[in-house]
């Protein structure tokens, strides 16, 4: 089941760079246990566990228990809030604002 | 640069940047219609910096949605301010194509290094239709990249 999860919880979820590290490890990951996200980390386990608990709440991670062991995947419709109208714009402009600063420097060097 | 507000199913996009130019330089950027092309990458049809104007641009469409952006002038202060309102999108669409009522304003100030140029995209709405983002795996990793500048504005 899928919850709708607003677009300020997942910003603030990913406004923490390291909680957003976390989660582009997972992404970038089939499956990935707490241990192996801890290591190389420079995080304790525990505020590992902290995180992905948050991007658990948000929507942006599911986990599945095995024995001991927890392992976390991504949930990718869990950013789907963000794919919209929005976030084109706030590429664009970034873009058109770098075309900008081209443009300027030709036109008046 | 880009921040989200976080009044509840609007929201904005702000992005904030000093030029190393005069107020004349970069106001005449946004509002000749050949130079706001070269840098917008796409060349609006009918624009004029007068109250009033309709004009439009033509961006990529999407399903039943021609692609067409339709503006109008709604403020013009000579290298001050410009804004303009921005809308397209079908009803049928979702995600990038979607109704799309929005404003766009350009607010320029002089400073000492140049010229300051603030751009506010704001009217954007919670997206409502939660079966657009069926296909979002396909490529998603580059949705991750986009929204990490986008998230680290609100850290």
């Amino acid at each position: 089941m899928t919850e709708t999860v607003a677009i300020e919880t997942i910003m603030r979820t990913l406004a923490d760079p390291t909680r957003r590290a976390v989660f582009e490890r997972v992404v970038r990951s089939a499956e990935i246990s707490v241990g192996e996200l801890t290591r190389d980390s420079g995080v304790t386990q525990g505020a590992i566990s902290q995180h992905l608990k948050s991007l658990k709440l948000a929507g942006l991670v599911a986990e599945r228990p095995e024995g001991r062991k927890v392992y976390y995947r991504a949930e990718p419709e869990g950013l789907a809030p963000l794919v919209d109208w929005m976030s084109h714009y706030a590429v664009f402009w970034r873009d058109r604002f770098d075309n900008l600063q081209t443009l300027l420097r030709e036109i008046d060097p | 640069m880009n921040d989200v507000a976080t009044l509840t199913g609007h929201r904005k996009i702000v992005v904030d940047q000093v030029f190393p130019h005069t107020l004349d330089v970069v106001w005449k950027t946004l509002t000749t219609p050949a130079l706001m092309g070269r840098w917008l990458r796409m060349e609006p049809k009918g624009f004029e910096p007068k109250v009033g104007t309709r004009f439009t641009y033509q961006t990529t469409p999407a399903g039943q949605w021609d692609g067409v952006i339709r503006c109008e002038v709604l403020e013009v202060i000579a290298r001050e301010r410009l804004a303009y309102a921005w809308k397209g999108g079908h009803e049928d669409n979702v995600g990038y194509g979607s109704l799309l009522d929005t404003v766009v304003t350009f607010t320029l100030s002089a400073v000492e290094t140049g010229t300051r140029l603030r751009l506010v995209h704001s009217g954007f709405l919670l997206p409502t239709n939660e079966s657009a983002f069926e296909n979002m795996s396909k490529g998603w990793t580059q949705v991750v990249q986009s929204i990490d500048a986008l998230a680290a504005e609100q850290g």
